[in-house]
Order: structure tokens, then C-alpha cells, then sequence
């Protein structure tokens, strides 16, 4: 109905502005196209540094082309209203092409020490950084589906990048077991949706759901089905079981890249989905993801207390702060979403940074990811304790690094919107972290371990660590910039 | 810039440091400590007494879309908190062995420390004051840790984190409340004392406060930290370490719990709750400093109860409990580390801590014996000494506000003659026994002790100098 009305009309000026819009994601687009051309042409010696090299310009020229529509652009509807060039969708083009920067970055030394194929590896990633993108701009339940089948997909494949390690094998077999189950709940519910609203586009779902009864049974089925595939994609509680296995098994730079970029692109989802598309359904979600959140707290916290394996570690405390980022969602408004924004752009570089320093232990063999590995740490390389000693106090709410915050920030939201209970179970739970976020810190700087062999890092391994690093300080310290640009880019849905 | 650079130039000094050749670690960290000294007493000294409101303030905004500013001010309270903190922050890097393994790192630590604890107190915003609160237990940590002493310093250290983060985590809840709850979108603490909540959330909120200060004072029941933080704490370490970070804690009690919750009531009376508890820490702390053997955890236990009388003071709601229980947290920053040090360098001569193990101490270590004798006496609050005035001016507030409290508070001036002296008379007199000290204390010890046995006699005489200011505070609702 809608689209009849609108294809007749569409010019070639349209078709620019269209492009336009979605920019960032058009011209990664053709980078990656480019990337797997020159993966097939360039003799297989000189491969993997070139195409590294693709990727890294692609990225940052989508990087750049956001900053500059951000900075001088009008965001609005594209494609009749399938897509949208907002605020809330740069800023998160921003977070995913500095994400995909950062671990083309690490994973280039890393990639070499164990003996990958490194081009497909880059075209993957750039291939998951286009299906968030497209998910950050989606305002239509189809585009939804669509990058969030094209960011899965794509690390499907990834977490099964290490073909001759079985674990890494079992990582790609149950996420995309997992993530299939949970696409097709969120489907599902789409198609309720639908059903009830007549329509795709949030903009209209949300008009038309404003004239339905509430207690509708199709919206209300259709809520709770999107909303477990939502959770899934989180790693929120209770349905994270999938998180630590696959984190542990995918290689250690799409685990950290995964880490970040899927939670911020599946909270975008949310945002869009629920705050954009079904405002009036908002009491029926806050309450859903308000039992998600504790629980995530809680059973992240307490079940990241007993790992021995970090990634395990990181993937427990990873659904945990979920928890915590779904209080500023739930809370809503300028507010709230700026917080989520907020911590969604600072959780990039805290957790990053903290897989990225995993990485370098990585040998030939296999990752190395058990704490004891990180032993003498400060020993071996210096810089790399400092570092790591940052993103593990950071990722505790130590001030005056950026998690505290990010805390703060999603604190206030919540106790304002009325979810003290919430906000209280998330600090209690804060002090559980700190045990197991310390406790990585103690071989780090233990002075009882002899001296091992120096930590050689590459330089572009280490100018993203670093970069990562004063990122976590400096963004706390100065807080107001990020802060504002959130409130921007939580502009769209808040009134 | 002044009072910035009261808690920016340790911070700076001590990073640098961290880097630094360990054998210039010393006397760089000497000499920052005495810049901050110099920088806090020419404040104190250009302080106009009878000024009602903060002096030196330093206002910027930082993140505006909360209204949190960094915003710094000294009132007659906080001058002689952070005077006190520059002073111990210099004995505490004298006191530090230059022989001590990653004695840069050690130092670096400890002005850091020094640094978070300045900045608790210069600060006025209630945001910038968890900021510190919170980043002074990192290195806190990792002094107590990495430099620790006993079977397991790291067990400690985590305790003593975890115990101190689930009160002031929750207070983080309690500092949103603020902001939140009084209507005013405000972190100011002069402004909130003006804007008390509503009668339920006051309730709630005094809660959240209270039970972080007093796991940081620490006060009876939440001590359960102390005991082992200053076993596995280094001397040098514990001489800000129980000097200092003990009275971040009150002074949070003082600054925030008083004028802000004028009126904490529901179906309970937390203004008597904490007094409760004060006088259950000084009898508490008594007895158990009475059941010790080894001296640094009388020592300890023995804080514990002076501590009580400071948040007696402070819960007396008037004007001589308050005033003295500043005067006293003054006192107390002086008086025990000099115990602490006492207790460390018998320790070295003789290799123990025991008090029952030692005897005839004073034939043998003569100097030592002469200036502990003072110390002690200052300690068990002689007249003429400085503690005495303090427990004093809390004693009668406490009078005031209910002489019950007075009573069974004074049963700690009684019990801490019994703790103090049966130390010193044990380890000091009678017949030379246990092992034999390598010798006396060094003059250098002796010049180190030398201005904290002076203050000990100057408050003593003249504590007027020190109140005079006390009565120009920045906010209202205190001393009432």
C-alpha cells in the first residue's frame, strides 16, 4: 500500500539522495567489493597485506564519510522510509567503522602467527560491519532482518575461521545453530507485527499500534518473540548460553570484535525496533527487558567469578554489562539512550582493548586465553600491563576511566525513570565484578613469576591497544564531547 | 589553580616517579610531598577565619548535561584534613626504606594515594567527591598487594577493596538519589544542604551514605577489614593509610550524612542509630586492643576505638561534638602513625611484635623508650597533650545531646590506659628479657617522629588555633 504509492515517483535525484543516506554503507560496500576483486587477482605472496590494506581505507573512508554527513548532512528517510541516514544511525556507523579499524588492526600480526588465509578473513569483517550498519539504519522490519542476517552470517563464518582447530569448528556449528533459532524468533515476532499493523515501516507500525488495544495478543506474542531473539543477540540472560562457548572457540579478533560490535548493532536493533517502531507497547517491554537485565547482571557477575579461561571471563562479564546497558534503554528518553550510546561507543575501546591484549598472547598453536597465560605480563612487555590494567578497571566502573561513566550516565538515567531496584541490583552486582575483573590483574603484575620472554607486539597491534587505551581514560575525563554527540545521536527518539 | 595543584602535583609527581631509577625515587618523592606541604599550609595560613563559605574555589563545568562541575573549595573543616594529609604524605615517603624492592613504584603508589585522599576532601561537587572517593582504592590496592606483608598481603587487599566498594557502590545509588530525588538536578553539596528530600527518601538515602563511611571509618560492626589491611599493610604505607583514609570516612559524615539529612526519621532513627554504634566501636575497639599480643594489631584495634569517639563527636549534633571531633580526627592522623611507627621500628630491632615476648625495652633502646613515652601518653589522652581536648570537646558534646552516651563513651578513656600502658609498661620496664635489640633508633627516626611529637604538644597547649577556623564551614546544617 505504501509502496505503491511511492515507487512511480522515483527519480534519479531521488536515487542520489537515497544513496546519500546511506552513505557510509554504500561506499563500504564498494570497498569490499573491490577487496574480494583484489583478493582474486593478487598473487598469494603479497595478498594478505594489501587487502588488510583495502579494508583498512574502506573503512576509514566510511568512517570519514560518516563523520562528514554527521558533521554537515541532513539525516532523514530513504528508500521510502525502508532505511534512514539519522543521527542514531552515524553514530553507530562511527562505532562500527572504528571497530573494524581496530581489529583489522590486531588481527593482521595475529592472523600471520597462526598461519590463516588473511584475505577472507578482512572481507568478512567487512562484510559484518556492513550488516551493522545496515541494521543501525534500518527503520523498516525488513532492513532489520536484513543486516541482522548479514552481520550473523558473516560471523558465522569468521568464528569458524580457524579450520584446523575443532573447538573453533564446535564455536561456528553452535552459533549458527543458536543464532538461527533466534533469527527465527525474531522473525516470528516481526510477523505478528505485522499482522497486527498491516505494515514494515516503524514509523507507520508505531502509528498504527498507537490504535490498537495494548493486550492484543498478536503484539503482545510479537513483542515477547522479538524480544528473545533480541536478548539472544545481546547475550543477555537467560538466553547467553551460546556466548561463552562460541567466544571462547571463534579465533581471539572476531571474538572481540563480536564482542562489541554485535551487542551495539543488536542494541541499535532494539532501539529502533521497540522505541522507534512500538512506543506504545513500551510498559509491555520495559518489563520484559527489565527481568532480562537483572537476570543478565546477575547471572553474568556471578557465573564470570569461577572461569579460568578469559575469554570466558570477558564473555560472562560481556553479558553483564548487557544488563547494565539495557537499564539506559529501558529507561528511555534523551537521557537514557544517550547513556546507552554513550557506553556502547566507550565499551568498543574497554573491551577491545582487553581482547586485543588476549590477542598478542596468542601463539602458533593456539590462542592463549587461560589467566595464568597473562603471568609476569609486566615483565614481558610493560606498556601492555599499564594497558591491560586500564580496560580491566574500566570495565570494574573504576572513575576515572570511562566505565565509571558509562555507569554514572546509565545510573542516573535509571534511577530517574523510576528503576532504583534495577539500578540498585546492578551496583551491588558491580562489586561481584570487581572481584573477578582484580583477579585478572593479579598475574598480571605478580612479582612472583620469573621472567619470561619479551611480548613482541606489532606496531599496528600496539597503536590500537594504545589508541584503545588513552580512548578509556581521556573519554572519562572528558566526558562532555561523546556525551553530546550521543544526545544527538539519540536524537530521533527522544523527545 | 592552588587547590588543583594540591592533588594534580602529587598525582603527576607520583606517575613520574613509578618510571623513574629507584634510587632517585626517594628524594623526588621528598621533595614533591614538601611542595604539596608548603602549597596546603600556605593555604591554611592564608585562610580568612569568620569567611562563611568555601575560599580557594576553583569552578569549571565538566559534564554539563548532568550540571556536575569540577568545583574545589576549603572551608575551617576540610584545611586541616588536607594540611594532615600533606604532612603524613611526607613522613610516610621519609619513612619509606630506600633498600625496599620497586621502592619507585612504592612511592608512586603511595603519592597517588596521598592525591585521591587530597582530593576527597577538596572537593565539593558530589560527583568529583566519588571520583576520588572511589580512585584512591586503586592504590590503594595495589600497595596493600603488591608491597603487603604477612602470608597473603593479596587476600587482604581484595577483602579490604570488596568491603570498601559494596558501601561506597551503593552510595553511587545514594549520589544519583541526590540528584534525582531533591528535585534540583545538583551535585553541589552547599546547594543540596539547602534542599533536604523528602522524609521517606532521606530515610533511604542517609542509609546508603551511612554504611559507606562507616565501612571507611571503620566503625562497629563493618570493621571487619581493618584487622587484616593493617597487618598486611607496610608501615610507610599505613602511616596515611590509618592517618588519613580512616578520616575520609568520618569526614564524609561530617560533610555529607549531617547537613544533608537533617532529618533521616521513618520507622527508624538513624540519628541515633550512629551514635549507637560509635559508642559500641569505642568500647569495642578497647576490648579487643586489650586481648592482643602482637602491637600493631592493638595498635589497630586501638584506632578503632578512637575512631568511635570522632563519630560520637560528629552524631552529638552540635557545635563543640563536631568541632572536637574534627580537632580529634586531626589528633588521631597524628598519633597513630606514630604508634605504627613505634611498633615498626621495635619490630626491626628486635624482630618481634609480641608484647609479651619483650621486656626491659627502655635500658636498652633509651631514646626510643623516651619519645614513645609521650606518644603513648598523648594516645591515652594526658591533659596538656593533644587528644585530650579532642575527646574531651566530644565527651561534652555528646553530653549535650544525651548523657547516656557520654557515660558509656567515657568507659574508653578508662579502657585505653589499660591497652596503652600495659604495652609500654610490658615491653619497656622490668628485667631485660626476650631477644636483644641491634640498638637504638636512628636520629633520623628520631627527626622524623621530631614534628609529629611537636604538634602532639602544640595542640595540646593552644588547640584554639586549630578551632578558630572550625567555625567558618561552607554549609548549613552543620553544628546543629
Amino acid at each position: 500500500m505504501m509502496l505503491a504509492a511511492t515507487i512511480p515517483t522515483y527519480t534519479w535525484s531521488q536515487a542520489f539522495a537515497d544513496l546519500g543516506q546511506i552513505a557510509p554503507i554504500a561506499t563500504l560496500t564498494g570497498f569490499m567489493l573491490f577487496a574480494i576483486v583484489t583478493d582474486l587477482v593478487i598473487p598469494i605472496k603479497r595478498r594478505s597485506g594489501v587487502v588488510a590494506m583495502v579494508a583498512v581505507v574502506g573503512l576509514s573512508y566510511s568512517l570519514g564519510t560518516a563523520v562528514y554527513r554527521w558533521l554537515y548532512a541532513t539525516g532523514g528517510p530513504a528508500y521510502s522510509g525502508m532505511a534512514t541516514g539519522d543521527n542514531f544511525a552515524l553514530f553507530f556507523d562511527i562505532l562500527f567503522a572504528g571497530l573494524g579499524i581496530l581489529t583489522v588492526a590486531i588481527s593482521h600480526s595475529y592472523l600471520q602467527k597462526r598461519g590463516m588465509r588473511e584475505g577472507e578473513f578482512h572481507i568478512l569483517m567487512l562484510a559484518a560491519v556492513i550488516g551493522m550498519m545496515v541494521l543501525a539504519s534500518a527503520t523498516s522490519l525488513v532492513t532489520v532482518f536484513l543486516g541482522l542476517e548479514l552481520l550473523s552470517i558473516a560471523l558465522y563464518v569468521a568464528s569458524g575461521f580457524a579450520r584446523d582447530d575443532s573447538r573453533s569448528q564446535e564455536a561456528a556449528a553452535k552459533y549458527l545453530l543458536v543464532g538461527g533459532f533466534a533469527s527465527a524468533f525474531v522473525l516470528y515476532g516481526m510477523a505478528l507485527i505485522y499482522g497486527a499493523s498491516g505494515t514494515t515501516l516503524l514509523p507507520d507500525i508505531a502509528k498504527q499500534v498507537s490504535t490498537l488495544s495494548p493486550t492484543n495478543p498478536l503484539l503482545i506474542l510479537g513483542v515477547v518473540l522479538m524480544g528473545v531473539g533480541f536478548a539472544f543477540k545481546v547475550s543477555a540472560a537467560p538466553f547467553h548460553m551460546w556466548t561463552p562457548d562460541v567466544y571462547q572457540g571463534a579465533p581471539i579478533p572476531v571474538t572481540a570484535f563480536m564482542s562489541v560490535g554485535t551487542k551495539a548493532a543488536a542494541f541499535a536493533m532494539i532501539v529502533r525496533v521497540f522505541a522507534g517502531g512500538l512506543p506504545h507497547l513500551a510498559p509491555e517491554w520495559q518489563a520484559l527487558l527489565a527481568f532480562v537485565s537483572a537476570t543478565s547482571m546477575i547471572v553474568g557477575n556471578l557465573t564470570a567469578i569461577s572461569q579460568s579461561s578469559l575469554k570466558r571471563l570477558l564473555a560472562y562479564s560481556g553479558i553483564a554489562q548487557a544488563g547494565y546497558v539495557l537499564i539506559g534503554v529501558i529507561a528511555g528518553g534523551k537521557a537514557g539512550l544517550a547513556a546507552v550510546l554513550y557506553y556502547l561507543f566507550v565499551y568498543m575501546f574497554m573491551n577491545f582493548g582487553a581482547f586485543a591484549v588476549v590477542t598478542l598472547l596468542a601463539g602458533p598453536d593456539g590462542d592463549r586465553d587461560r589467566i595464568s597465560d597473562l603471568s609476569g605480563l609486566y615483565k614481558r612487555n610493560w606498556p601492555m600491563a599499564v594497558l591491560m590494567t586500564i580496560f580491566m578497571l574500566s570495565l570494574a566502573g573504576f572513575p576515572p576511566t570511562v566505565g565509571f561513566f558509562g555507569k554514572l550516565f546509565l545510573f542516573t538515567a535509571g534511577v530517574s525513570a523510576g528503576y532504583t531496584w534495577l539500578v540498585v541490583v546492578a551496583v551491588l552486582m558491580s562489586v561481584v565484578s570487581v572481584y573477578y575483573y582484580v583477579r585478572v590483574l593479579i598475574p598480571v603484575w605478580s612479582t612472583t613469576t620469573r621472567a619470561a620472554e619479551p611480548l613482541r607486539a606489532s606496531i599496528s597491534s600496539t597503536s590500537a591497544i594504545a589508541l584503545s587505551g588513552v580512548l578509556s581514560v581521556v573519554l572519562g575525563l572528558y566526558p562532555t564531547s561523546l556525551l553530546i554527540a550521543a544526545q544527538l545521536g539519540a536524537g530521533p527518539y527522544s523527545p | 589553580m592552588t587547590l588543583t595543584s594540591i592533588w594534580l602535583l602529587p598525582l603527576i609527581g607520583g606517575v613520574l616517579i613509578a618510571f623513574m631509577p629507584p634510587r632517585f625515587a626517594k628524594w623526588f618523592g621528598v621533595l614533591v610531598a614538601l611542595v604539596t606541604l608548603g602549597i596546603s599550609a600556605g593555604v591554611a595560613l592564608a585562610f580568612a577565619p569568620g569567611f562563611h563559605g568555601y575560599q580557594f574555589p576553583e569552578q569549571v563545568a565538566w559534564i554539563p548535561q548532568l550540571h556536575v562541575f569540577y568545583h574545589l573549595g576549603v572551608d575551617g573543616i576540610s584545611i586541616w584534613l588536607v594540611v594532615l594529609n600533606a604532612l603524613l604524605t611526607v613522613i610516610a615517603v621519609l619513612a619509606t626504606p630506600v633498600t625496599m624492592k620497586n621502592v619507585n613504584r612504592f612511592i608512586g603508589l603511595l603519592l597517588a594515594m596521598s592525591a585521591g585522599m587530597a582530593g576527597v576532601f577538596l572537593a565539593v561537587d558530589l560527583v568529583l567527591f566519588y571520583v576520588f572517593w572511589e580512585a584512591m582504592l586503586i592504590p590503594a590496592y595495589f600497595l596493600l598487594w603488591l608491597f603487603g606483608e604477612g602470608e597473603r598481603p593479596g587476600r587482604a587487599a581484595i577483602k579490604f577493596v570488596l568491603y570498601t566498594l559494596a558501601g561506597s557502590l551503593l552510595m553511587l545509588v545514594g549520589v544519583i538519589g541526590e540528584y534525582v530525588f531533591t528535585g534540583q538536578q545538583t551535585f553541589d553539596l552547599a546547594k543540596l544542604a539547602t534542599i533536604p528530600p523528602a522524609a521517606a527518601v532521606q530515610f533511604g538515602l542517609f542509609f546508603v551514605f551511612a554504611l559507606a563511611f562507616a565501612i571507611k571509618v571503620p566503625l562497629f560492626p563493618f570493621h571487619g577489614w581493618l584487622p587484616d589491611a593493617y597487618m598486611a599493610a607496610p608501615t610507610p604505607m599505613l602511616v596515611i593509610f590509618a592517618g588519613v583514609m580512616g578520616k575520609t570516612g568520618a569526614y564524609g559524615m561530617l560533610r555529607i550524612l549531617v547537613p544533608l539529612f537533617p532529618n533521616p526519621v521513618d520507622w527508624w532513627d538513624w540519628r541515633w542509630v550512629i551514635p549507637a554504634l560509635a559508642v559500641a566501636a569505642i568500647i569495642w575497639g578497647a576490648l579487643m586492643a586489650i586481648a592482643q599480643r602482637d602491637m600493631k594489631l592493638l595498635v589497630a584495634y586501638s584506632s578503632v576505638s578512637h575512631m568511635g569517639f570522632i563519630v560520637l563527636g560528629i552524631f552529638s549534633y552540635n557545635i563543640q561534638g563536631q568541632q572536637g571531633a574534627v580537632l580529634q580526627m586531626v589528633n588521631h592522623g597524628i598519633i597513630i602513625p606514630a604508634l605504627f611507627l613505634f611498633v615498626a621500628w621495635i619490630a626491626d630491632r628486635t624482630g618481634t611484635r609480641d608484647r609479651s615476648a619483650l621486656a626491659g625495652l627502655a635500658s636498652r633502646m633509651p631514646v626510643m623508650a623516651g619519645v614513645f613515652t609521650i606518644v603513648v601518653l598523648a594516645a591515652l589522652g594526658l591533659p596538656g597533650l593533644n587528644s585530650f581536648v579532642g575527646e574531651f570537646m566530644t565527651l561534652l558534646g555528646a553530653w549535650e545531646r544525651a548523657p547516656v552516651l557520654a557515660v558509656i563513651g567515657a568507659v574508653g578513656l578508662v579502657l585505653a590506659p589499660v591497652y596503652m600502658l600495659r604495652m609500654f609498661q610490658g615491653a619497656m620496664y622490668g628485667e631485660p628479657a626476650g631477644p636483644r635489640p641491634s640498638g637504638d633508633i636512628y636520629a633520623g627516626q628520631l627527626a622524623l617522629m621530631a614534628p609529629l611529637v611537636i604538634l602532639m604538644f602544640a595542640i595540646g597547649i593552644y588547640p584554639y588555633a586549630l578551632t578558630q577556623l572550625m567555625t567558618s564551614v561552607a554549609q548549613v546544617g552543620l553544628y546543629r
